[in-house]
């Protein structure tokens, strides 16, 4: 039987603002616990919160770059529920007026576009840090994470695979580090999301129920947490059981999904205007404002890359959509004067080794600098295509630089015509049966020569001597 | 309104409630559903939500540190913690 997978996803983006949503403490990752609190955070009888305009801006800038609605008037709501990280005893959020509403981004699978349209980012504040195993039989509270500003994206389920669903992530990923509303740091929590995942027959009009898996902090484990989700679903559809509407947890060491609420303790968050906070309204002169000093979005990138240094629109899409893939792209191009060249590598063999290891150029070994080493090497011909690719991984594992990989591998490109004619003569001299039947009309043998020369010098052989050598040889 | 809506509402709001009192609470709170009620009554239509009463918008204030590391202060006042952290209850997830 085959099925079909909807997939939405709720990201929670942390704003990296200097302060808090609504206090002047800072939110600084990694400092000693609980030093970073206001009145504010702790909810203290008598305190008012009131919004950092910075929040604002960055939820804006989103907004501005997805194609979004911008509300000119927005407001808080208070979201009801009991938690010993969350001081006040409910989290200020924006439910029914939302800031953003209505956007959309352009995701690639297979280099193939699709619109994902963003229902809605709204600004809420982040809850504290409970830490349940570092004291005997009693959880402890950090509350310098409460009052964070978080930006949640939501989008439509119009997502239907897990490659989809990475792929959306990592494009909301890379805008919002590109717009510097983000740091994008994964590990420190700056980036969570919320996968909703249910299946249905391609016939069915409506939507199967979902399951919610919730917090799930790196690109990898989104992948893993919804494979594993759909054959739970679809196994127990295909017994003739029913999906409950719940939230799972993925655990990513034993590789599964399992219940995390009972339905006793259904949420039931008693939603209602925050009587503390009076409507927020921007006006379009500030939304102009903050649209002039944005930074050069990926589609202004995109229609420069194709005038400038003429890549076709698909490859400079691939490049622009990524802040660190665009700034590797121009200083290559720059340094090497060779932007079709840097672009094709990019493209294809640094791509392809980021989607092996399902990882973002932000976090692998290779920088800006050695990538432009690389690709100046390979154009001035000291290394050829096929050893760049060696050096590449080796520089993808180590981060060495490309010099000193070329130097201690010895890989350095044979250009020396009296060696390579040595070689060719030996290849020639060797293979008496192979000569006489190219000589006899077999032209398809001339691969064969030239991989046996590049054998021989492993590799190493610039190929179109060794072409024009061999020519010569043999006629 | 009813026995077991009652004593959801208790459990979200964390209150406990004796048994007894119960019965005497479900006609408080219909009383007061059903007082609430006439806003019902009310057309609304071409009105727009009211979220604030006030008519008035909110001032933002600019992204500038200004609080300092009360964390002894702020310990202290709590029923139990240690050098860093406050403690409670263990939460089990």
């Amino acid at each position: 039987m085959s099925w079909e997978t909807t997939i939405g996803l709720e990201i929670h983006v942390q704003l990296s603002t200097k302060t808090k949503l609504f206090s002047g403490a800072s939110t600084q990752f990694g400092s000693n616990p609980n030093t970073q609190v206001d009145y504010v955070d702790l909810g203290l009888p008598g305190v008012l919160p009131v919004p950092n305009r910075e929040a604002f801006n960055k939820a804006i800038m989103f907004g501005l770059a997805t194609n979004s609605t911008i509300n000119s008037i927005s407001f808080f709501d208070r979201k009801n529920y009991f938690y010993p990280d969350l001081p006040k005893g409910y989290q200020i959020t924006q439910m029914n007026k939302p800031i953003v509403e209505n956007g959309e981004i352009a995701i690639y699978v297979d280099n193939k576009e699709k619109i994902i349209n963003i229902t809605r980012a709204h600004l809420e504040e982040d809850a504290g840090k409970s830490v349940h195993d570092l004291f005997d039989g009693k959880t402890g509270v950090d509350l310098n994470r409460a009052g964070t500003p978080l930006l949640e994206i939501v989008s439509e389920p119009e997502i239907s695979s897990p490659e989809e669903a990475v792929a959306y992530f990592k494009a909301i990923h890379q805008l919002v580090t590109y717009l510097d509303i983000c740091d994008g740091n994964m590990s420190q929590g700056s980036m969570r999301c919320d996968v909703n995942v249910s299946i249905k027959k391609p016939e069915d009009t409506e939507l199967g129920t979902r399951a919610e898996l919730k917090n799930i902090n790196s690109f990898r484990f989104i992948d893993r947490a919804i494979r594993h989700e759909v054959n739970r679903q679809i196994k127990l559809l295909e017994k003739g059981e029913k999906i409950v509407q719940e939230t799972r947890l993925y655990d990513s060491d034993k590789n599964e999904t399992r219940s995390m609420r009972s339905k006793e303790a259904a949420n039931d968050y008693r939603y209602f205007p925050e009587p503390d906070l009076l409507p927020i309204v921007i006006d379009q002169n500030e939304i102009n404002e903050i649209k002039n000093n944005m930074p050069e979005l990926p589609k202004a990138k995109v229609s420069r890359y194709i005038d400038v240094f003429n890549l076709d629109e698909a490859d400079a899409k691939i490049i622009a959509t990524s802040k660190e893939m665009s700034k590797m792209f121009e200083t290559a191009a720059a340094e090497s004067m060779n932007p079709q060249l840097a672009a094709r590598w990019l493209i294809g063999e640094v791509n392809a080794l980021l989607n092996k290891d399902n990882v973002l150029l932000s976090e692998s070994k290779l920088e800006i600098n050695n990538f432009s080493a690389l690709i100046i090497r390979i154009n001035d011909e000291t290394i050829s295509g096929k050893i760049a690719k060696t050096v590449l991984e080796k520089i993808w594992e180590t981060g060495d630089t490309v010099d000193s990989i070329i130097e201690s591998e010895g890989l350095v490109q044979i250009k020396d015509s009296g060696l390579i004619e040595e070689i060719c003569n030996k290849v020639v001299s060797d293979n008496p049966d192979q000569v006489a039947a190219y000589r006899a009309g077999k032209d398809k043998l001339f691969g064969f020569f030239v991989g046996q020369v590049m054998k021989e010098s492993k590799g190493k052989a610039n190929p179109k001597n060794v072409n024009e050598v061999l020519k010569k040889l043999l006629s | 309104m009813d026995k077991e809506t009652v004593s959801t509402i208790a459990h979200l709001s964390r209150l406990s409630l004796e048994n007894e009192k119960g019965d005497k609470l479900i006609s408080d709170l219909e009383e007061i559903l059903e007082f609430v009620d006439q806003l019902n009554d009310a057309n609304t239509e071409n009105v727009d939500p009211l979220s604030s009463p006030l008519e008035m918008t909110a001032r933002l204030r600019n992204d500038d540190l200004n609080s300092k590391d009360r964390k002894s202060k702020f310990l202290s006042n709590a029923p139990d913690s240690n050098e860093d952290y406050f403690l409670v209850p263990r939460v089990v997830e």
